[in-house]
């Protein structure tokens, strides 16, 4: 039994030595494997769907997608307008129906073979004929007539009807010489390292929950990056990445929350970045949910139908106080449903047309409309019942949340009962998708071009008879709006495309199936002390990371010579006295086991 | 029970016996000093939690009505530091007291009583009964609890009610048996043999004597089962499953974890409610240990 | 969790019927067996019909903030078989489980089994060094707990072993985050700059694994102290012990060589039967230190939520705790004499 034991505590001590031994190990052995070059790296929050670029739908398997391939067309990193991509210039029929494009030459794959239009067209034309190459783009081709190419450099695209959006074709082209081998393109994995690409990264390497690798791509046609290797390093909860970036172990991190975001301003090697985000919060006010064929499904309340009983509602609640206290001044107070970032599209409605807070008006109006305070404060509907109404708030966004505890409180204040419950986000779609609701809390994060947010609240988006199919975000239903949608997308002057954006914004706050509460600001916070140059999208206040190109990835620059040694240094240290200190405590214990097994032997 | 002022009926005599059974019972408690020291404990924690509403003002628990810092330390106005949205630490703890300990209770009260229900069944009719009932118990004592739980928390609708569900539905199994081996050997003494033959009917079997034999072993296990619950709130809380706009020491955690208090160093937001829970789990065990042994005369003297 | 230091429970032992004969003993094999497989498919008929009942369109959950076509998402409910009715899903399903195919996921368009293969590796590495590790961190102190009945070494670690076992998981885990600093790595398993070599990966991946593992042992270990500690003690009160002793056995060979493998039985046999709950300690511990295993899987196909893959990692969790169980059963056949000798 003591041999036993003995063998027991020398095996600790071995372990114990050799895992608290590990950090003096290890970066000795990756300073040697970096010593090519730097390496940025960066923590990820959420996980990849697919490397598949056909499938890849998640945010961050699309950002992935950007760096590993290229587009016809780029977003400029300095305003998010269409600017060249594979394509270095193009024109378009006089009837916009015909679209030809010049692919630049000398861009090449990183296999060496030249990148072509015929790999563009080989894309297109895949996903206009593989209904599982449709899975996450396919609405890009959805009104293309036909893909050809003419030649090596020239690609012509022939639509049904005119679309503006034709240079905004937000597809990942892919190698034809290997993707034409791919024969079930709905299971293909696209998981053969190193990954043949055209963007400014190549992926080598992929352990799904764990780390993504990307090594530079030398031959990139503007010219290689400025880091040798980018890495994407999994945290499944945003403080661990936080912590993470405190120590060292990344080098650039997104999805703050405000304390974290404070939290970091005090650190010297951390810069911080507060961007415009790309998403808006809105509030969900049920207009009387109703089928394409204008048949009544839900059970909104009625109330709701009548617009000034929305308005009512709208200037009941304060944006302001939202986002001075839910989000911690990080964020803007709700307009139109396209927010600030996009300057060229976002709406600033006059005096006469925004929200103005204003309780005591709210209160009139819905006095002026029949409804009158009952003895308990709470209103009496035209029924003759109470005017309550059901709020629902998706129970993983904590700002939502919050927010509801707000809306409550306020709605008592005019007079409107609010049965307030918090679900989760597949109960929220299974509510709004069926309409039965009638305040929820909804979102949407926004592309540069404008046409699918819009495309969201027009008559045809609504469910089809058997209640299936929809996918609008608010059962609105407006001939003008409509309209002024068809417009926009035939427009192809972008300024005067811009002015019919902003008036179906207009139009969309004056139906009122929603109230624009705020758009959040996204922040970042990256090691100035080891990198530099991310470049923002926009320029100014823009986003390094989940930008509408790789900017921020590529711009980046190692700041100065100067090791990274320092506290890791330490922690080698307090490592290695506390290994010394356990495996001495493991020893005294043995020892004086073994003494005392000895005397016990003796009795 | 039937009270007669007659002393000689059965029932006053059984009811005497028992008043007796339970003084010797305490007696035994009073001198194991951790059960008794877990008993004071919820004794102060339960009474705390009880009068919160008399001796704080709930309205500083209202996000809309609060002014604190965000995050802040603990200083003179608050003596715990504030959450992230201005709430009081301290008074977030005191009041998650009350749902953690409602969850708690309830979800151990259900559990125990399917647990009872099940493994009297099963013991008092045997046969096929008994093997049904028991391959049931068996395959549900070997499922994993959580996983199970998680799983029914996603499937319901999200709030207390289900949380309280899921660990009540998930957690019987271990109680089942327990009840089964006592009513077994409940049922194999003479004097239930006697009642049998004396013409009791299975009702007049289990509720007169089966069921008041096992009741104290039910209770000390029911003192243990409240504290895996309130663990297996806090657990369903802080992946994100209980409802958010309830105060529990789980759901205090989960936001702690959520809004940066490890990145801060904020330890006046994450220890407060983990020292709650471990606090009240404590007591319950120290509590439910105690009466085992005085419960259970083959555990005297070990423990 | 209770069940553990509920007693009565595991020392109960199992009613065997009959003299020992090697009929017998076939018998109560092929029954624990055939108890298993009724168990495992019990499993997964729950695994399919519990999350059968998640509220939403599943195609619109997997659609969300995209731009679709109605045509689309008919194409997709073809895609993935959700219009044919219930019992034809769950024939395809079950079919599918005889070939080792738990479905496609919707989220990540692979392979289900192949996903859960992935994570098998970094679940049993950590829950195997844990439990190893709280096996012997119990059993240890257990035994010279009972030893030292009553000694200061035995109320201490009896009282820190309570103390322990009331902590939540997850909130040790986020303690010993804020509190280690910059000594251990925040989360994962390896650094993806560590060169492929096994020696540094070996190390890297010890590195990472230590707080998890901490973690995991400190919660767990109690439950094997107890027991440990309970059994010895009623083993050492037995007469056999004494028969021993008369026979002028040392003391300490007489609790060496009689009392401590008795006891070690039921101890050994509530490492098998409680698997249970070291998954659930799994599923925590993975989740708060971004852990990549079977915990964090299931972790996220909640999120998403990914019907086939949370019903596939339901069975593999479910069914190897209940093949665990049956393996507890067959070692407690063979190894008590107690319940042989019946």
């Amino acid at each position: 039994m003591s041999a036993g034991r003995r063998l027991a505590g020398f095996l600790s001590a071995l372990v114990c030595g050799a895992l608290l031994a590990a950090p003096v190990a290890v970066p000795a052995h990756a300073q040697q494997e970096q010593q090519p070059g730097p390496v940025l790296r960066v923590g990820l929050l959420q996980n990849i769907d697919s490397l598949n670029p056909f499938l890849a739908v998640f945010q961050s398997s699309t950002e992935l997608g950007r760096l590993m391939y290229d587009f016809l067309n780029s977003n400029a990193a300095k305003d998010n307008a269409p600017a060249p991509g594979l394509a270095e210039k193009w024109e378009s029929s006089p009837d916009k129906l015909t679209w030809t494009y010049t692919i630049r030459s000398g861009a090449k794959w990183s296999d060496g073979t030249s990148i072509t239009a015929k790999d563009v067209a080989f894309t297109y034309n895949l996903m206009m004929t593989n209904d599982a190459a449709a899975t996450a783009n396919g609405s890009f081709v959805s009104t293309f007539e036909s893909v050809t190419a003419k030649d090596e450099r020239t690609l012509v695209i022939k639509t049904k009807t005119p679309q503006a959006t034709m240079l905004s074709l937000d597809v990942p082209i892919v190698p034809e010489h290997l993707w034409s081998k791919v024969s079930d393109i709905g299971k293909f994995g696209n998981d053969q390292m190193p990954v043949v690409g055209s963007g400014p990264f190549v992926l080598t390497e992929h352990k799904p929950d764990q780390f993504i690798r990307l090594k530079a791509n030398k031959d990139y046609w503007r010219g290689a990056p400025k880091i040798d290797e980018l890495q994407f390093i999994y945290f499944k909860n945003s403080d661990a990445a936080v912590q993470a970036l405190r120590k060292g172990e990344v080098d650039l991190i997104n999805r703050l929350t405000p304390t974290q975001y404070q939290a970091l301003g005090g650190d010297a090697n951390i810069t911080l970045n507060k961007a415009q985000g790309r998403r808006f919060s809105e509030l969900l006010i049920n207009p009387g949910a109703a089928t394409r064929d204008n048949v009544a499904i839900g059970d909104g309340n009625a109330a709701l139908k009548d617009v000034r009983v929305r308005k009512a509602i709208s200037q009941g609640i304060d944006t302001k106080a939202l986002v001075d206290r839910v989000l911690k001044g990080f964020g803007e107070q709700g307009k139109g449903i396209i927010p600030p970032v996009f300057t060229d599209f976002h709406w600033e409605p006059t005096a006469a047309e925004a929200n103005k807070f204003d309780p005591a008006a709210a209160n009139k109006a819905l006095d002026d409309l029949g409804y009158r305070k009952g003895a308990d404060g709470v209103r009496i509907s035209t029924d003759g019942k109470p005017l309550k109404l059901r709020l629902y708030a998706r129970n993983d966004r904590p700002n939502d949340v919050t927010s509801g505890e707000y809306i409550k409180q306020w709605m008592l204040d005019i007079g409107i009962a609010v049965d307030y419950t918090t679900i989760s986000g597949n109960q929220m779609n299974e509510q709004t998708n069926t309409g039965n609701y009638d305040l929820a809390f909804s979102g949407w994060g926004t592309n540069p071009d404008p046409d699918y947010i819009l495309s969201l609240n027009t008559c045809s988006q609504r469910p089809g008879a058997d209640g299936k199919g929809g996918t609008t975000a608010s059962y609105m239903c407006d001939r003008t709006y409509d309209e002024l949608y068809a417009k926009q997308l035939a427009e192809f002057d972008r300024a005067k495309r811009a002015e019919l954006v902003k008036q179906a914004q207009a139009r969309y706050n004056e139906v009122r199936p929603s109230l624009v509460l705020y758009y959040e600001n996204a922040l970042e916070a990256y090691r100035s002390d080891k990198f530099s140059g991310f470049a923002k999208q926009p320029e100014g206040n823009g986003v390094i990371r989940e930008q509408n190109g790789v900017w921020g990835y590529y711009g980046a620059v190692p700041a100065g010579a100067s090791e990274s040694g320092g506290s890791s240094n330490t922690g080698v240290l307090i490592g290695v006295v506390i290994a010394i200190v356990v495996i001495g405590g493991i020893a005294i214990v043995v020892l004086s086991r073994r003494r005392k097994a000895a005397s016990d032997d003796r009795e | 029970m039937s009270q007669t002022p007659s002393k000689q009926t059965p029932g006053a005599l059984a009811w005497a016996r028992r008043k007796e059974a339970a003084s010797r019972a305490w007696k035994q408690f009073r001198v194991q000093r951790s059960g008794l020291a877990g008993l004071i404990a919820l004794g102060v924690i339960a009474a705390l939690a009880i009068l919160a509403p008399v001796l704080t003002d709930s309205d500083q628990l209202d996000v809309t009505k609060v002014d604190g810092p965000s995050l802040g330390a603990p200083s003179g106005d608050y003596l715990l530091g504030t959450d992230e949205n201005g709430r009081s630490v301290l008074l977030l703890t005191w009041w998650g007291a009350r749902v953690s300990l409602t969850v708690g209770l309830s979800a151990a009260l259900l559990s125990v009583v399917i647990g009872t229900v099940i493994g009297v069944l099963s013991a008092h009719f045997g046969g096929w009964v008994s093997a049904v009932l028991m391959r049931f118990t068996d395959f549900f004592l070997v499922l994993p609890s959580l996983v199970l739980a998680i799983a029914l928390s996603t499937v319901l609708d999200r709030g207390l009610f289900t949380i309280i569900l899921a660990i009540g539905l998930t957690s019987w199994p271990s109680t089942a048996r327990l009840v089964r081996a006592q009513t077994l050997s409940v049922e194999a003494r003479p004097y239930i043999e006697r009642a049998r033959a004396l013409g009791g009917g299975h009702t007049h079997v289990i509720t007169k004597h089966v069921l008041p034999s096992v009741l104290p072993l039910v209770f000390a296990n029911t003192t243990l089962a409240v504290a895996s619950a309130i663990i297996a709130e806090s657990t369903l809380s802080f992946l994100g499953l209980g409802d958010p706009t309830q105060v529990t020491w789980g759901s205090m955690l989960k936001s702690a974890a959520s809004n940066g208090a490890v990145t801060t160093g904020a330890w006046w937001y994450l220890l407060p409610p983990g020292l709650g829970i471990v606090a009240v789990v404590l007591a319950f065990t120290l509590c439910g240990r105690a009466l085992e042994t005085v419960l259970n005369p083959r555990l005297r003297g070990e423990r | 969790m209770t069940d553990l230091l509920t007693p009565g429970e595991q020392t109960e032992p199992p009613a065997s019927t009959g003299r020992r004969s090697s009929s017998g003993t076939l018998r109560f094999v092929l029954g624990k067996l055939g108890g298993a497989v009724i168990s495992v498919a019990f499993v997964a008929a729950l695994g399919f019909l519990l999350f059968r009942v998640l509220p939403g369109d599943p195609v619109l959950t997997m659609t969300r903030g995209r731009p679709t076509t109605p045509e689309a998402l008919a194409e997709l409910r073809l895609r993935f078989g959700l219009d044919d009715p219930l019992w034809k899903q769950f024939l395809d399903y079950v079919g599918g489980l005889f070939r080792g195919d738990f479905g496609t996921s919707y989220a990540y368009s692979r392979p289900v089994g192949e996903m859960i293969l992935e994570r098998v590796g970094p679940t049993l590495l950590l829950v195997g060094t844990g439990t190893v590790l709280a096996v012997i961190l119990g059993m240890w102190i257990g035994i010279r707990g009972a030893w030292e009945h009553g000694s200061r070494f035995d109320r201490t670690t009896t009282s820190l072993a309570l103390t322990l076992w009331s902590v939540p998981t997850f909130w040790l885990g986020l303690l010993l985050l804020m509190v280690t600093g910059n000594l251990f790595p925040s989360g994962g398993m390896v650094d993806p700059s560590t060169p492929k070599e096994f020696l540094p990966q070996l190390l890297d991946i010890g590195h990472h694994l230590v707080l998890p593992c901490i973690t995991f042992v400190a919660v767990v270990y109690a439950q094997y102290q107890l027991v440990m500690r309970s059994s010895l003690l009623e083993e050492m009160g037995a007469d056999y012990l004494n028969t021993a002793r008369a026979k002028g056995m040392r003391e300490d060979m007489v609790r060496r060589k009689h009392a401590v493998p008795n006891a070690m039985l039921p101890a050994i046999t509530l490492v098998f039967l409680h698997l249970g709950l070291v998954v659930q300690g799994a599923i925590t511990v993975e989740t708060v230190f971004s852990w990549p295993g079977l915990g964090l899987l299931l972790y996220e196909a909640l999120s998403y939520p990914d019907l086939p893959l949370l019903q596939g990692v339901f069975t593999v969790l479910a069914g190897s705790v209940v093949a665990m169980n049956v393996v507890a059963d067959l070692l407690y056949r063979v190894f008590d004499p107690r319940v042989r000798a019946v």
